[in-house]
């Protein structure tokens, strides 16, 4: 009894206030924080591992950097002697070991310096060397295209999820009812169909039924001005087809991996226990079925994330879209490997971050990731 | 329906619907409980116990068809018929949880892990006695502590993996009693814990029945519990109720072949070692396409062959509050219920040597038709 007293007690009284590094510890001593923090810090090696990869991508071509550019400017009608050609060695660091050339071309990346020729020339600190193919520097030719990219990617990734859960919860509550096998046959076929034959296929319908054309993602008006609010209608207009047709594909996966686990979840014990305590249907689908079902697909974002900047190179091409898989293609064929070396720099990083965030929202929705131990 | 009788289970059959073909898992189960009473209902695995009291709940899976009556007598509504209820309607949801709650067999995987114990018991009481937060709180922890779950404050905010197994199985039983039902369901509520845990937890349910005057239908296989915790046994197999009677009159005069087999088959402290445990040979047989036979024909060993093979015994009450279903008792009504199965077998014989007969007529009278895809029915 005495011990239930102590504790109608505490439970009465108010906590005393306590002071900010009580409050700090309070918080950092959070599974949830402590996860997060875990994981951001393995962010950091992560994309060092990277980096070291696409450095050695860059390495890859016969000749260094110089000769590459010597050749470059030879074919403009600008000869360099022997002693220049050194001299830009030494800038670059060219003679230098690789693991120093590996140091200086990160810290180039992350900030060149003010008084460095390359920033009296370009006036940007991130100097990601210079491209070949296109004539400019790299980080010009990448800035270009990496805004639309990302917008694109996250909008298709949007219409991903909010066609294919909806359609999920409804297959696996109504399991092989009509519904179920319409909804499964139409996935089937967007998985099955090659991707730049919907393409072209859809882009031929929308020029039989409205007339025009809506090929690429700018007009002519945007290609001039830019995209504003007043031609923003227009450019979601332009991106209806790449939307259906990458993100049909990745969307069946979608729906038969939440059917599949929203099933699973179904037949749970705990699903019978709410049941059994008079929860609505409804809400047992939703609280105990779903949030246990969606952990797979969360966990899987990074993963639809790089099959996205990937996968929709070829579709990139039918529809002509400003994005970046051309743009890589168009590197890797003419051999522009600091080109190359950017883009799936970015992209890594992008799908790595993507990683990150999946992982802190599953450990949002799953206790048990966040769960570092401790005494029961 | 009688007013002292909480629930009344009549004639209770739950199909099974599968590939192969309709299995009856519960053939006709009758009982009563009454209120306050604790019955428990025996029998192995597969006999169909669990799917009884799933029935009670309406919690079934899709594929079970109960049908049949159960009726249920509700402080709120008087007398509900279950089975005639919407399993997803607001009705039955009012039952649930509220007037009859049930304890799951395995703790461990009957929390969600995804949300706290707390969440869990509360939910049940926003469900059905308060919406305010606060004061619901206070009262699913209170039940928490009631249980004895220390330190509750804490506990409150837990996951279901913080958890010990016989920690859990309190949790599900606060869950269970937080809304102070009528009828509390028991499925093997301890079967997943160590004896101690166990012997703590039947104690916790005997109190708490005290306190609340709830009625306990509670399932198990294992006959120490029963003596235990129960007034009145049911003893089922093959989803049939074979004998039924008072705890003492089970154990001190068991009549039922079967029931005699589950209670010899008990290991008894200062028995020698080498002594083998009995056992009833054989297994329960599928219930599907059952032949009309007592069920327990196969493993019986004192199985009427011409009787017990030919006609299944139907539930005799042979004493107030002992009831029977086998043709090998000694007691008169069971004589009885032998005559009326004797006569029963006979008419049948006789009507399917007719039918044979007219059969075999019709065969030889119809003109021959040629087989077109082998064989024509």
């Amino acid at each position: 009894m005495d011990t239930n007293v102590n504790v109608a007690e505490n439970m009465n009284s108010k906590k005393p206030k306590s002071t900010f590094f009580e409050v700090l510890k309070d918080f950092f001593g959070k599974d949830l924080v402590r996860y997060i923090i875990r994981r951001v810090l393995m962010f950091i090696p992560t994309i060092f591992l990277v980096s070291i990869l696409v450095f050695f991508v860059i390495q890859l071509p016969p000749g260094d950097y110089v000769s590459a550019h010597i050749s470059a400017l030879a074919s403009e009608g600008e000869i360099l002697t022997e002693d220049e050609a050194e001299a830009m060695r030494a800038e670059y660091g060219l003679d230098k070991p690789v693991i120093v050339q590996y140091g200086m071309w990160i810290r180039d990346i992350i900030w060149t310096p003010t008084d460095s020729q390359y920033y009296r020339i370009h006036h940007s600190h991130h100097n990601w060397k210079y491209s070949f193919a296109f004539g400019k520097n790299v980080w010009d030719v990448v800035e270009e295209r990496l805004g639309i990219t990302i917008l694109v990617t996250s909008i298709i990734m949007i219409f991903q999820y909010a066609v294919s859960i909806p359609i999920a919860i409804y297959s696996s509550t109504h399991q092989y009812s009509v519904g179920d096998y319409v909804f499964s046959v139409i996935g089937f076929l967007g998985t099955a169909i090659p991707n730049f034959i919907l393409a072209i296929v859809l882009m031929y319908l929308s020029y039989k039924w409205t007339g025009k054309a809506n090929v690429g993602l700018f007009s002519q008006d945007m290609m001039v001005n830019g995209i504003h609010w007043y031609n923003f209608g227009e450019f979601l207009k332009r991106l209806i087809i790449p939307i259906i047709v990458i993100g049909t594909s990745g969307t069946c996966g979608i729906i038969r991996s939440i059917r599949a686990q929203m099933l699973d979840e179904i037949g749970r014990q705990y699903t019978l226990t709410a049941r059994a305590k008079g929860v609505k249907e409804r809400k047992i689908v939703m609280k105990y079925c779903f949030r246990a079902a969606i952990n797979p697909t969360v966990s899987g974002l990074g993963g639809i994330l790089s099959s996205l900047f990937s996968g929709s190179t070829v579709t990139a091409l039918v529809l002509n879209m400003q994005i970046q898989g051309p743009q890589l293609l168009q590197a890797l064929l003419t051999q522009d490997m600091y080109l190359a070396g950017a883009i799936v720099m970015i992209q890594a990083t992008l799908v790595v971050v993507g990683i990150l965030l999946s992982d802190i929202a599953l450990a949002f929705l799953d206790p048990r990731i966040r769960y570092s131990g401790g005494s029961r | 329906m009688n007013k002292e009788n909480i629930l009344e289970v009549k004639d209770l059959r739950v199909n099974i619907h599968m590939m192969e073909g309709e299995l009856t898992a519960v053939r006709g189960v009758n009982f009563e409980i009454k209120k306050g009473e604790t019955l428990g209902l025996v029998g192995e695995s597969g006999c169909g116990k669990s799917l009884t009291c799933k029935a009670i709940l309406a919690i079934n899976d899709k594929k079970c068809e109960a049908s049949g009556s159960i009726k249920f007598n509700s402080d709120e509504s008087g007398e509900v018929e279950i089975l005639d209820l919407d399993p997803k309607g607001d009705a039955i949801r009012n039952i649930r949880g509220k007037q009859i709650s049930m304890i799951f067999q395995e703790p461990m995987v009957a929390f969600s892990p995804m949300y706290t114990i707390g969440n869990q018991i509360n939910e049940c009481t926003r469900l059905h006695i308060t919406k305010d937060k606060k004061k619901s709180k206070e009262i699913s922890m209170s039940v928490m502590k009631k249980v004895g779950i220390a330190n509750v404050e804490k506990r409150y905010n837990q996951y279901p993996h913080e958890f010990s197994g016989g920690m859990l199985q309190r949790a599900l039983i606060a869950m269970a009693l937080v809304c102070n039902p009528k009828m509390l369901i028991a499925d093997e509520p301890t079967t997943a814990l160590d004896v101690t845990i166990q012997a703590q937890i039947l104690e916790l349910m005997k109190s708490l029945q005290k306190d609340f005057n709830t009625a306990i239908l509670f399932i198990t296989h294992d006959l120490g519990v029963v003596a235990k915790m129960c007034d009145r046994v049911a003893v089922m197999y093959l989803g049939k109720i074979v004998e039924s009677a008072d705890t003492e009159t089970i154990y001190a005069n068991p009549l039922h072949p079967y029931t005699k087999g589950l209670i010899g088959s008990v290991h008894k402290i200062g028995g020698s070692r080498d002594e083998r445990l009995f056992s009833i040979e054989g297994t329960v047989p599928l219930a599907m396409n059952l032949p009309i036979r007592c069920g327990f024909y196969d493993r019986c060993t004192v199985a009427i062959d011409g009787l017990c093979n030919k006609a299944e015994p139907e539930l005799v009450e042979i004493e107030p509050g002992h009831k029977i279903a086998c043709f090998a008792c000694d007691h008169e009504k069971c004589k009885a219920e032998c005559e009326r199965a004797r006569k029963e077998i006979a008419e049948r014989e006789k009507r399917e040597r007719r039918k044979v007969e007219i059969e075999a007529q019709e065969a030889a009278m119809a003109p021959k038709k040629k087989k077109l895809f082998g064989r024509r029915a």
